[in-house]
């Protein structure tokens, strides 16, 4: 009996353990062993084994923390940017209740959009001619539209403000549903001690929701890192004239599938994840820290 | 009446800012799928003189466009359900069997969230060409079909469905496939929603998977039918180009606006913890 419960239990977890097995054990292996080989897909008979030369290329490879610099550019000024913009966002949202779910729907309607359509209304609107440079021109803000994508240090920042803008939605529900679960004896209690609205926000609602940010910061870590169809859209595969917009994804992409030297962009893989998952445990260690659990 | 505190018609101004903000690169689109080519390379934040419809009736001259909407339905649709279904699967095994090592199984599901993806796609890539699965559709389905953020969202609704009724079940004599499908898929059924949005739209919006293994055009999906489309005729085409933008982000918008409420949940299902 006790055999035969354990036997079907089992049988409802093989899809698990198949996947496991096919798309991330094995891949795993194959990645690790990839980046000792020189090796392309399309002819398989000229591999060669190269032992460390290709995490000896990748590692002092210019272009790879290059475009490691890139991405951290990016993503410092998205972080920060979306954070606030969450969290006004969140914080005016739980102070009303007419329409409050209107608006919040509306506020997520660009997390539904898909990457794709974002990324061409997005070309156009930023475009020298289009409705953002020529209304910053007309108000004098700009003395001429700038061809940002061909600029050595505007690319990154731009990327970061349209993700802000197309990411926001999610950090402000979370945040909302936070919020949502602070206790509101708290605030009557710091009310009576006349404690301003910015000392119970900062006091009160950030302390409560640091979950909230742990875990969005988190996500941050591992999704912007990965950046990719952003720049693939709007870039060639260099990242424009300067290499600015190129993202350690797109070097694996071009190294990968252009050059086809599956060996390299194998390595770049493993260490884009290793240093994504440093990162990420890095600020886990960081966060918890005063955590008296 | 409602009435309205004076203190809120700051948050209420700053909102309808944000909503204008949010909103206006979706009526940018709009207009412009309205106009002439020449209209849209000229005063592109114009309303249109003369409102056209070109671009919605030749960009069905210009690529099938309702093959591309059938192979992403398709494709989206049974990501779909073969995902509810092994993900649920694999949650019941955890939560609802005395299995051994059901906390080892949960813990290696929750690690491999923790691992980026971009390690697997040049590995399986290489296995996908050795297995001759480029340029299928099953490509782009069998690998999609289990996750483990959704087997995480549904071990959590899993532990708030009582054992008794697994227990009533079981002295009926029900076997456990038929509790399975019987019993606890019904009062998932919820959770499914949720789980199912979220894996919807992840297929739906895919562009990585299409852009490595799709080479045929009958094969393509609306995000890589619309890429391919704005890169093949840069500046060109223009009505058609924003047409097809329209024709594919405003349905995404109509369906989220009635579902709202599952989606809501769908990203917050781990925040909230």
């Amino acid at each position: 009996m006790k055999f035969k419960e354990n036997w079907i239990a089992y049988l409802f977890l093989m899809p698990w353990i198949l996947y496991f097995l096919v798309f991330l054990l094995y891949p795993f292996f194959l990645s690790f062993q990839n980046s000792f080989l020189d090796i392309n897909v399309l002819n398989p008979e000229n591999t060669r084994f190269v032992g460390l030369g290709n995490w000896l290329m990748v590692a002092t490879d210019a272009k790879f923390w290059l475009s490691l610099f890139n991405v951290l550019f990016n993503q410092i000024i998205f972080v920060a940017l979306s954070f606030v913009i969450a969290l006004t966002a969140a914080l005016m949202l739980n102070e009303v209740t007419f329409m409050a779910s209107l608006f919040r729907t509306i506020l997520f309607v660009p997390v539904i959009t898909s990457i794709t359509v974002a990324m061409i209304i997005f070309d156009f609107l930023a475009a020298p001619t289009g409705p953002i440079q020529s209304s910053m021109v007309g108000t004098g803000l700009l003395d001429q539209p700038v061809f940002w994508k061909f600029e050595q240090w505007l690319p990154m920042p731009v990327i970061a403000v349209f993700s802000s803008w197309k990411w926001f939605g999610v950090q402000m529900i979370i945040f909302l549903g936070g919020i949502a679960s602070i206790n509101k004896s708290l605030y009557e209690a710091a009310e009576l001690d006349g404690a301003s609205w910015w000392r119970k926000v900062t006091c009160i609602t950030l302390p409560m929701i640091k979950p909230q940010i742990v875990f969005v910061l988190t996500i941050n870590i591992i999704n912007g890192l990965q950046m990719f169809v952003e720049v693939f859209m709007n870039f060639d595969l260099q990242g424009g004239p300067y290499n600015a917009a190129l993202t350690p994804v797109l070097y694996l992409y071009q190294t990968g599938f252009e050059q086809m030297k599956m060996g390299q962009a194998s390595t770049i893989g493993l260490l884009l994840a290793l240093i994504i998952y440093t990162l990420t445990m890095m600020q886990l260690k960081l966060t918890s820290k005063g955590d008296n659990q | 009446m409602i009435r309205i505190k004076k203190q809120h018609w700051l948050i209420y101004g700053s909102l309808i800012l944000a909503s204008i903000v949010v909103l206006y690169p979706f009526f940018f689109m709009i207009i412009n799928s309205f106009k002439t080519g020449a209209e849209i390379m000229h005063t592109p934040n114009a309303l249109p003189t003369d409102w056209s419809f070109r671009g919605y009736i030749e960009v069905f001259n210009s690529i099938n466009l309702g093959r591309i909407f059938l192979n992403t339905i398709f494709i989206a649709t049974s990501v779909t359900v073969l995902n509810c279904l092994f993900s649920s699967m694999v949650a019941f095994a955890i939560v609802k069997t005395n299995m051994p090592g059901r906390e080892f199984w949960l813990k290696l599901i929750l690690s491999s969230m923790m691992i980026p993806a971009i390690l697997f796609t040049i590995p399986v890539y290489m296995m996908m060409y050795d297995w001759n699965w480029v340029n299928t559709y099953r490509v782009l389905i069998i690998p999609g079909s289990i996750s483990a953020y959704n087997i995480f969202l549904l071990v959590q609704f899993m532990k708030q469905i009582d054992n008794a009724y697994l227990e009533a079940a079981r002295i009926d004599g029900a076997s456990e496939f038929r509790i399975f499908f019987k019993v606890v898929l019904p009062m998932l059924r919820p959770a499914l929603a949720t789980v199912g949005i979220l894996t919807f739209m992840g297929a739906w919006n895919d562009f990585m998977g299409p852009l490595l293994y799709i080479r045929d055009d009958s094969m393509l999906t609306l995000q890589m039918a619309l890429f391919k489309f704005q890169s093949d005729v840069p500046g060109g085409k223009l009505e058609q180009l924003w047409a097809m933008t329209t024709m594919i982000a405003v349905p995404v918008v109509f369906v989220f606006f009635f579902l709202q409420k599952n989606f809501i949940k769908a990203f917050t299902g781990v925040g909230v913890k």
